[in-house]
């Protein structure tokens, strides 16, 4: 006797397509494949399979109704191809819910990632420029996440601010903790009026019904105006049960993104300013990115050794 | 009838509502015919919801706690700091007393709202099932001394061997709770198990159910026959109004009865809770309920 193979059986059949379409054609081939007497078994016979299955459609719809809270951009793109929708459906299963709480938006968002090539793409640039979108959306998943988890560990980090910002210019920089950088095709902002104008209502709800029309997303991923999105997750509440993290954004010119890949730990302002110059830079451009890395490091996003 | 569940307050004909979104809780409550007493969903931590419970409590309400994180039922434990929350919670509100549905909010992963499932996963009704729901009820009564109230939950397939009523009624007397009987889930275990709930009431300890809630709801047609969706924001569907005449006159403890309108517009709350005072007056088997009436409009 074992109920909590039972357990397994109610949820596999909540979140397992495959699992629910056999018990549909054969209840007893199906739930013999479990560790389960003739009692057990006949406990879920009582259920009916297309009942089942109008419940379980409704869960997944609630449940990534959640996850696309994440993923805003990148659910409104994925939407407007065919069997996009099926695609993002396809992705909560029982796997997906046997992972921790806090881990199912970034395992969601890395298997989305994975599953992008299916998509039958219209030119050879939208694969890169939605999988950037993707990349950035997730990068401030991953932050939200894993600053989660710390609070639920141990509190509130004391890592999220940096007090002492004295000789800014002059102090190797890296950058601060649960801090994502991501190019992006045109600016964040940018692309969610463009993509998810209808703020009122929950988005999921609003693509499911009608998706984006795929010209739409052409002409939005053609117009090209290249930013570095910088976003840091940042504690709204603290809390022992569900510590409310929301993200802080900055969007930089694409020059940043050269720049950004010599923000390691080891350089300072002032040496990548220097160098830069030496490069050719003109000295307004210069004042730019000077006020640009302050900026940064004035919102705590980058971290002062 | 245990001392503890008698001795709680008769609040009346009260409404569900979101806090934060309309219909605006205080303006209903304020209104001519309104709601007695505001329950609400809201999160764990009571930090999160107090402005807005005060905002209640000045217009001259109480409000009733309904949380949405807790396993009820099932192998998967509490968590100690989200029962704690739970308890500050109640404490700080002075909810009356506390409901909800027993079915899996979480599974063994970790704790957290019912949301991260889509909703509520029903229970199984089995013997093991009902053992590991006495478990579960008693580990939120260790911590949270508020009085309980358990909820069959809304439910469109049904698993198990044992009735609505034997699970629950079972549930009820060994745990020492209360029971809330919302009306819609009842229709809805009724097309998912075929079941008539007037076959069962001799199974249900009638005089522990002190709340009563009516919503609205959507009757869903599939292959097999009707399935019953909550959907609040919705009319109330036929089904459940006949549910709760047929249950008014049986339950002689009714201290609360609900109506879910998150979402439904100021008139049509008004006008529901009207028709709901007026089946009370009608039907209902408890005095004290029928007693709060007499200053309603």
């Amino acid at each position: 006797m074992s109920f909590e193979v039972q357990e397994r059986v109610l949820l596999d059949l909540l979140f397992d397509s495959s699992i629910r379409e056999q018990f549909r054609n054969n209840i007893d081939a199906t739930l013999t494949k479990y560790d389960l007497d003739e009692n057990e078994i006949n406990d879920f016979k009582t259920i009916r399979p297309d009942a089942l299955e109008l419940d379980a459609n409704m869960r997944t719809n609630l449940f990534i109704a959640h996850i696309c809270r994440s993923f805003p951009v990148t659910f409104s793109l994925v939407s407007s191809f065919n069997k996009g929708i099926e695609l993002l459906k396809k992705l909560v299963n029982a796997e997906l819910m046997h992972t921790p709480p806090t881990e199912r938006t970034t395992v969601y968002g890395t298997r989305l990632r994975e599953q992008l090539v299916t998509l039958k793409f219209d030119n050879q640039n939208e694969q890169p420029l939605i999988t950037a979108i993707l990349e950035a959306e997730l990068g401030m998943a991953w932050t939200a996440a894993t600053l989660k988890q710390v609070v639920l560990e141990n509190g509130l980090p004391d890592d999220m601010q940096q007090n002492d910002k004295s000789n800014w210019s002059g102090r190797p920089i890296k950058l601060a903790s649960y801090v994502s950088a991501a190019m992006l095709p045109q600016p964040y902002t940018k692309l969610k009026q463009k993509l998810c104008p209808n703020t009122k209502c929950d988005l999921w709800t609003e693509i499911s019904k009608k998706q984006l029309n795929a010209y739409k997303r052409n002409i939005v991923l053609q117009q090209e105006d290249p930013r570095l999105l910088i976003a840091r997750a940042q504690v709204n509440h603290v809390s022992q049960c569900e510590p409310g993290i929301d993200h802080q954004t900055i969007e930089l010119s694409e020059g940043f993104a050269h720049l950004f890949q010599h923000v390691n730990g080891s350089a300072s302002i002032d040496q990548l300013l220097t160098a830069f110059k030496q490069a050719g830079a003109p000295d307004p451009l210069l004042q730019s990115v000077k006020a640009g890395f302050k900026q940064l490091i004035d919102n705590d996003m980058l971290f002062l050794n | 009838m245990t001392r503890h569940i008698d001795q709680l307050p008769t609040l009346g004909i009260g409404a569900s509502l979101s806090l934060s979104s309309d219909p605006d809780p205080v303006k209903l409550v304020k209104a001519q015919g309104g709601p007695k007493f505001v329950e609400y969903a809201g999160l764990a931590d009571v930090d999160q919801v107090i402005d807005e419970v005060e905002r209640v409590h000045a217009a001259g309400a109480p409000v009733l706690y309904h949380p949405s994180y807790i396993n009820f039922c099932g192998s998967f434990p509490n968590s100690t700091a989200w029962l704690e929350a739970t308890a500050k919670h109640i404490a700080t509100v002075k909810s009356a007393w506390f409901a909800q549905d027993v079915a899996y909010c979480f599974w063994q992963e970790g704790p957290g709202y019912s949301t991260q499932l889509g909703y509520f996963i029903p229970p199984l009704f089995n013997e093991a099932s009902l053992e590991r729901a006495i478990i579960r009820v008693k580990e939120v009564q260790a911590i949270v001394p508020t009085v309980v109230a358990i909820e069959p939950p809304p439910m469109c397939f049904f698993a198990g061997s044992l009735s609505l009523f034997k699970f629950f009624g079972t549930l009820a007397e060994e745990t020492d709770c209360a029971i809330l009987l919302d009306m819609g889930h009842l229709v809805s275990y009724e097309m998912a198990s075929g079941n008539k709930i007037k076959d069962e009431l001799h199974e249900l300890p009638k005089e522990r159910v002190i709340e009563v809630h009516v919503a609205g709801g959507l009757i869903k047609q599939s292959e097999s026959g009707p399935v019953y969706v909550d959907a609040h924001e919705r009319s109330i569907v036929d089904e459940t109004w006949q549910m709760f005449e047929a249950m008014l006159p049986e339950l002689p403890n009714v201290k609360a009865v609900c109506f879910e309108c998150e979402n439904v517009n100021e008139n049509a709350v008004l006008t529901t809770l009207k028709r709901i005072r007026n089946m009370v007056q009608d039907n209902s088997a408890s005095q004290h309920l029928v007693a709060t009436l007499d200053d309603a409009a």
